[in-house]
């Protein structure tokens, strides 16, 4: 077995998940001016629903949709319930509100769920597929294939009508509320298509990991920093969401997995530093 | 003075308290717990309450000095020393995140932080042999102390712990650092360096983090992996909240609540986060200024003495005389250049927004900028100020280049007021003009500063609100306030964006004074208005610009009755 195709395989598959959530968190980002700390409960919400009710016994096609649902519902009443009667508060105070929800879930799943780590049967089962000398389940291939696909698919929902709306709420919500769209519906849409990318993320990938309560936390740090390497920008936020999952996999790989919360964190220094070339007010930066 | 007597109370009251057996389960165990605790949580009160920065990794701080000691230990270093440089290594490692992480803005030292408390929390785990992995560091050094004697050790750290805090953040330092909380870019503008107070700020709070993190290792005697993570962080962040952001006695009155009610409740470990999470998201949504805060709003008897948050002592005494002359401009004479702007463009993505603009301020002279919105006359204004680069082009002050300066650096030089005023609300009208005063003039002392923006005020007619909070005042009270503060020690060059608008016929007469004086004094000023009538009657020159080009230049009367001008500018109106 070849350790290098290997990593790169296993690094695509969690590259995939980390695109679809540093999309999501972009987009939810652009609406809304927050970042959401507790976009990655999505993740952990789908993962541990989905767990639990396959293990009582519920169907996929039941169990699986129920679990998506449930990470769309979660984000969506944050938006709606949370953030959006407090529009008019400083940003810093928004991330706090999304934190404590981040708390309030991880309390939520240990007593409703538990603590152990959960997981539930693969839906594409079959032989393990070889490509240069690796080995990727064909849950992974589908993984990727799928992950990638749906962030694809994010980008070109960006260049349709609603698309327009969804950008229009970001840049200047004022006026795109004088020029008649919904933005408190797109802020809500953005939410709902976050929780939809995390869930979506959640239910490729748990199969082949397990997920617990505290999972959300390390997926939000994750997201956020694929978003930070693309600076904000969701089609960049996807490139650098594959470059993190292939890293992490390559450093595991080749250092062991213990080095992979001290690579993630200098992974961000290094985009901090990076993007303290253009900090905001500092004049000594010629645009 | 109140401060100390109160602090030197409290002492004597904890001290007491486990020995009258008052409260049911608290017990030396429990006092020197949360003692121990808020000696720690007092560092993130700093960081997070006062400065209102996002440090979600405050228990990495904490847990990191005994990890460290202990391999420092292991190393052969005695005891002592490795606990020294353990205290010592952490706090220059706050140094080092503080100065990777507080350039950006604050979710990215929200975000670093959590990966900083992850890293240590998975170290702790990955090196047994050094730490003890999962099952925890024996750190049994404290037991040479019984529970009285330590007990009476944790009461002297928070004494000492509470005067540091209290110290760090008195006179000037609060007002700073307040002001950063509210609005970074008006702190900037004020000559406030974000990046240093801000890294100082964090790097002082973990000191206390370190200290009473350390203590706590050495009495409870075992440190394990959680100590260090994210969830304790984040537990942390919601006891401060509880207790009170930013107030002195917030982080104590945080952590005895917390920890007595989970004693009471006999630690239902189960719901332990979930109960967390409830408070947490109640006291953020409902109680921003959690329970100190509701003790000053509902005037408990020495209420008003608890709240750290407005009692800075003040001065209100007008001193008979006072200097002038101390801190004002070199005043030049007046056919003195004091600002050319030389060939400046700015470029936003497509649009030209200033293009190739070449104009000079002599010292004493009042120049408007004129034109229709969307002209560039901010944009103009922010790169003069510092808080845009231009794309090419020069700007020089006093004949020196000044175009790659910091905004916090041109503070001395250039006072800049803003077209909404930009004030911290909970600080007194003088404290938002001391601010300033505090930056350019910190060779004087605290009393001087005082005098200084008093009569600043006075010139503006506003002495007889010095004192009060500037959210009790009215909107064209905000605005002379942010023209005194922007004039105050008359600098060099003032801007002054739309000074006019919303004032009254009697505040004009007072605005129009001050300019006439700060024209006398050699400063020059620089005002975007669209009060024609008032420009004419106090500006000297102006410029005209008309989506980023300049089509007139020269004296204000001859520019407004130039054709082209008036096209440009009353095209709508003929």
């Amino acid at each position: 077995m070849n350790p290098l195709s290997q990593a790169v395989a296993s690094g695509l598959m969690s590259g995939a998940v980390y695109a679809l959530l540093a999309a999501g968190l972009v987009l939810a980002f652009h609406t809304s001016r927050v970042v959401n700390l507790a976009h990655g409960e999505a993740y952990a919400v789908a993962g541990l629903v989905a767990s639990a009710l396959s293990g009582y016994g519920w169907p996929r096609y039941a169990a699986l949709p129920a679990a998506l649902l449930a990470a769309v519902l979660f984000l969506t009443s944050l938006e709606h319930f949370l953030l959006r009667p407090r529009r008019d508060w400083p940003v810093g105070s928004l991330i706090l509100i999304t934190l404590a929800t981040a708390f309030l879930m991880r309390g939520l799943l240990q007593v409703v769920i538990g603590v152990d780590p959960l997981s539930f049967p693969r839906l594409f089962v079959g032989p393990p597929v070889r490509i240069l000398g690796g080995i990727i389940p064909l849950q992974g291939i589908f993984l990727i294939v799928i992950g990638l696909g749906t962030a694809a698919g994010v980008l070109l929902l960006l260049r349709s009508p609603m698309g327009w709306r969804l950008r229009a709420t970001a840049e200047n919500p004022e006026m795109a509320a004088l020029l008649g769209i919904n933005t408190a519906r797109m802020r809500l849409l953005a939410f709902g298509i976050a929780g939809a990318l995390g869930g979506l993320g959640a239910l490729l990938l748990v199969p082949l990991v397990s997920v617990d309560y505290q999972s959300g936390l390390g997926m939000t740090l994750r997201g956020f920093i694929a978003a930070a390497i693309g600076g904000m920008s969701p089609s960049w936020a996807i490139v650098s969401g594959v470059g993190l999952g292939l890293a992490e996999a390559l450093v595991t790989t080749y250092m062991g997995a213990l080095a992979q919360d001290p690579i993630v964190f200098l992974a961000l220094i290094g985009v901090a530093v990076w993007q303290s070339r253009t900090i905001m007010f500092g004049g000594s930066v010629r645009a | 003075m109140i401060k100390w007597a109160l602090i030197a109370l409290l002492a004597v009251f904890l001290v007491a308290l486990p020995y009258l057996g008052l409260l049911p389960g608290w017990t030396f165990s429990l006092a020197t717990t949360v003692v121990l605790q808020a000696v720690a949580l007092i560092g993130l009160n700093l960081i997070f309450g006062v400065v209102g920065m996002l440090a979600f990794g405050q228990a990495a701080f904490m847990a990191l000095p005994a990890y460290i000691a202990a391999v420092l230990t292991e190393l052969g270093l005695a005891f002592p020393v490795a606990l020294v440089g353990g205290f010592v290594i952490t706090v220059a490692v706050a140094g080092l995140v503080a100065g990777v992480f507080v350039r950006l803005p604050g979710v990215y030292l929200a975000v670093g932080s959590l990966g900083f408390g992850f890293t240590v929390e998975g170290l702790a785990r990955a090196f047994p042999a050094w730490t003890g992995g999962a099952s925890g560091l024996v750190f049994p050094y404290g037991r040479a102390l019984n529970e009285h004697e330590w007990y009476v050790v944790a009461v002297v750290l928070l004494v000492i712990a509470l005067l540091a805090y209290a110290w760090v953040v008195s006179g000037a330092r609060w007002r700073c650092l307040r002001t950063i909380r509210h609005d970074e870019l008006a702190a900037a503008v004020l000559g406030i360096d974000l990046t240093r107070e801000k890294a100082r700020a964090f790097t002082i709070g973990s000191v206390f983090a370190a200290a009473g993190g350390l203590f706590l290792a050495l009495y409870v005697g075992v440190q394990i992996p959680e100590d260090a993570g994210v969830t304790r962080s984040l537990e942390q962040i919601g006891t401060i909240l509880l207790g009170g952001a930013g107030f002195l006695f917030g982080p104590l009155v945080g952590a005895a609540v917390v920890n007595w009610l989970f004693v009471v409740a006999g630690y239902g470990a189960r719901y332990e986060l979930l109960i967390y999470g409830v408070a947490f998201l109640a006291v953020v949504l409902y109680a921003p200024d959690g329970i100190m805060g509701w003790i000053t709003a509902v005037r408990l008897p020495f209420g008003g003495l608890l709240d750290q948050r407005n009692s800075v002592s003040e001065i209100t005494v007008l001193p008979p005389t006072f200097d002038q002359g101390a801190v004002a401009a070199a005043a030049g004479n007046s056919d003195e250049i004091c600002l050319r702007i030389d060939n400046l463009s700015r470029r936003f993505d497509g649009l030209l927004a200033i293009d190739q603009v070449t104009f000079d301020v002599r010292a004493g002279e009042i120049f408007t900028l004129v034109g229709p919105n969307g002209a560039g006359k901010t944009t103009l204004f922010n790169i003069i100020s510092g808080i845009l680069a231009p794309s090419s082009g020069t700007v020089y002050l006093r004949g020196l280049d000044i175009t790659g300066l910091r905004v916090d650096r041109r503070a001395p030089d250039i006072g800049r007021s803003f077209q909404v005023a930009r004030l911290v609300p909970e600080l007194s009208a003088k404290s938002n003009v001391l601010v300033r005063l505090d930056q350019i003039a910190p060779h004087l002392g605290e009393r001087e500063r005082h005098h200084l923006a008093l009569a600043q005020l006075d010139r503006f007619g506003l002495a007889m609100l010095a004192d009060r909070p500037v959210k009790e005042l009215s909107l064209g009270q905000h605005k002379l306030i942010d023209l005194a503060r922007a004039a105050v020690g008359d600098p060099a060059l003032v801007l002054l964006d739309e000074p006019a608008v919303g004032l009254t016929e009697s505040e004009l007469l007072h605005l129009a004074a001050v300019l006439d004086a700060l024209q006398r004094r050699g400063s020059a000023v620089l005002i975007v208005e669209h009060n024609i009538e008032f420009v004419t009657r106090v500006a000297n020159r102006g410029i005209v610009l008309d989506s980023g080009r300049p089509i007139a230049i020269g004296p204000v009367k001859e520019i407004f009755a130039d054709q082209k001008v008036r096209d440009a500018y009353f095209g709508a109106l003929t």
